[in-house]
């Protein structure tokens, strides 16, 4: 049985006034899949996820969830979605309880034992008011209300920011599990770090257009080494030059540095047998590099 | 399920509402402790004749007799204090409806779950015209019996239909701070704007006998719906009734059609 996608954009675009937030976005979430949505701050993350959840009406194009409009079927959508706000409000008064009890009666249900059980495992206290809660720990129980519902799909902005390693693993955690259970997950961020343990699929969103979607098995594969070769004589940097995938290519006098995919390490290598060599590094440099190599100047990574 | 948002909705206000039905009580409570005096000076009423027609028509309501419990109430409480100690509950729960809760982020939370823009626009309604009937009747019962206390005699039929006229004129500007929360998201708005008509409906409603441009809109003003038959004397008035319920029913149907088409600010 092939399932139709989860999360299905045609065309959608979102413009506020005479500013154009999103441009023409077509993205595909199947089932089970956990995507991650980077981008700057500004790019149309926020806003991608709105037009998600029927907070925003689409410019033009359409936005399917669930097989349903987003927009027009909104409440039908709610009903099997959990949406974390990329700045989420909560009841200054209300305690963590109290916010579970009212969300789940929304919901049709009087259970709050999922949300208990969600904020046992992010170390929460339900039982004091919001307003009382560190920033973090606000962020925790924003999280707790977006999942307790164990719906089919979640749409999360942000959702690891501000919190402390022990409840972003508590997340992961979560995620994997949600996503095992055929649960759906996008999520958004604006560095890679955050999403590469538990991403599927990244898509990289600039100045409203999604610039790359890329499986993250795929950007493994493309994981960029830094190589460094001393000689014992100078070196002509054209002999480097020509090599597919080599950049940051710089040639000082004995010492060559670039910047290298692994399918190109073996080209460096005999273009450096051809002198003698004095010294040899390679070391692989991190994803977040990498990505940025890739998808640019001011992209993921600038906090 | 419908209702809860109602609930949720009055529980919030729970303190703030005790807080108005205390301070009501203690307002009532004064003006019916100084009625003895007031009667007892016959000459207030001379003293209110002489006064400027303008300054009388807009602050006493005019033909109101000071030295009847019914002209002495309709002068001192119904005629200033009563409407704008009502106009400030339903303004600000009216603009704490959607626009508040826009502002603080706490609308998201709300919307995504499956309650539609329409049903949380009625039961925020349904929240403000519970509350807005609850200080009304709290109003009308404290008349009767802090009236029964210091011989303030009043007919509790006249004092039912002033309290349902002055429940409904908080209503309508209740509503429009809903309704103008609800299309805008903007609680400055929300709030200033009602403020704002409202004081020039009183001004229309209290001039208008004397301003001949202005006469003709003074039955337009919710303020001659609310006050102008004298309800403490001749009860309720049905036209006025239907003018302001239909004013409520159309403001809660442009916040409904406004809410559902437009864009929640994150």
């Amino acid at each position: 049985m092939v399932d139709a996608p989860v999360i299905s954009t045609r065309g959608l675009t979102k413009s506020y006034g005479p500013t154009l937030a999103l441009q023409s976005l077509d993205l595909q979430v199947d089932r089970g899949e956990v995507f991650g949505y980077l981008g700057p701050n500004g790019a149309g993350k926020t806003t991608t996820l709105r037009l998600l959840v029927g907070l925003l009406r689409p410019t033009s194009g359409t936005a399917q969830v669930l097989g349903l409009d987003a927009w027009s079927q909104s409440v039908e959508v709610h009903r099997r979605v959990g949406y974390l706000s990329g700045e989420p409000g909560l009841y200054p008064r209300l305690t963590g309880l109290q916010h579970a009890s009212y969300l789940a009666r929304l919901r049709g249900t009087r259970d709050t034992a999922p949300a208990q059980a969600l904020a046992r495992r992010f170390d929460l206290d339900l039982g004091r008011p919001a307003q009382d809660l560190s920033k973090g720990n606000r962020q925790k129980l924003a999280l707790v209300l977006a999942l307790m519902s164990r719906p089919e799909l979640l749409v999360l902005d942000e959702p690891t920011g501000g919190l402390d390693p022990l409840a972003q693993q508590a997340f992961y955690d979560i995620v994997r599990e949600h996503t095992t259970t055929g649960g759906t997950v996008l999520l958004s961020s604006h560095v890679l770090s955050e999403v590469q343990r538990v991403a599927d699929r990244v898509g990289v969103l600039r100045e409203g257009a999604l610039v790359a979607v890329e499986r993250l098995d795929t950007l493994r594969g493309r994981s960029l080494h830094h190589v460094r070769v001393a000689f014992s004589d100078s070196v002509d940097a054209r002999e480097f030059l020509g090599i597919t995938g080599v950049r940051d290519l710089v040639v000082s006098d004995h010492t060559v540095a670039c910047s290298a995919p692994e399918v190109a390490i073996d080209a460096i290598v005999k273009a450096a047998a051809r002198h003698t060599v004095v010294d040899f590094e390679c070391a692989e440099a991190d994803l977040e590099e990498t990505f940025l190599a890739y998808y640019g100047q001011e992209a993921p990574g600038v906090r | 399920m419908f209702g809860d948002v109602l609930v949720k909705t009055l529980r919030d206000q729970k303190r703030s509402l005790l807080g108005w039905v205390v301070a009501i009580v203690l307002v009532v409570l004064m003006y019916a402790a100084i009625w003895p005096s007031i009667r007892d000076q016959p000459s207030l009423n001379d003293f209110l004749d002489q006064m400027p027609e303008a300054f009388r028509s807009l602050f006493a309501t005019s033909g109101a007799d000071m030295s009847t419990p019914a002209g002495y109430l309709q002068i001192e409480l119904m005629s200033f204090m009563g409407p704008i100690l009502v106009l400030l509950y339903t303004v600000t729960q009216g603009t704490g409806a959607v626009a508040g809760e826009e502002d603080r982020h706490t609308l998201d939370l709300l919307l995504t779950n499956p309650v539609s823009r329409t049903q949380v626009v009625l039961e925020k309604a349904a929240a403000l015209v519970v509350g807005t009937v609850l200080i009304a009747a709290v109003t009308g019962v404290s008349l009767l019996f802090f009236g029964r206390l210091f011989d303030m005699s009043l007919p509790p039929g006249m004092v039912a239909a002033a309290m349902l006229h002055l429940a409904l004129l908080g209503l309508v500007f209740g509503s429009m701070a809903l309704a103008i929360g609800a299309v805008t998201g903007r609680p400055a708005l929300a709030r200033g704007i009602p403020a704002f008509v409202a004081v020039v409906a009183y001004l229309v409603n209290g001039l208008g006998p004397m301003v001949s441009w202005l006469e003709p809109l003074q039955r337009y003003s919710p303020f001659y719906q609310y006050v102008a038959h004298d309800p403490l004397r001749h009860g309720v008035s049905w036209p006025s009734v239907l003018v302001a319920v239909a004013t409520v029913v159309v403001l809660l149907a442009v916040a409904v059609w406004g809410f559902r088409r437009r864009d929640v600010r994150g």
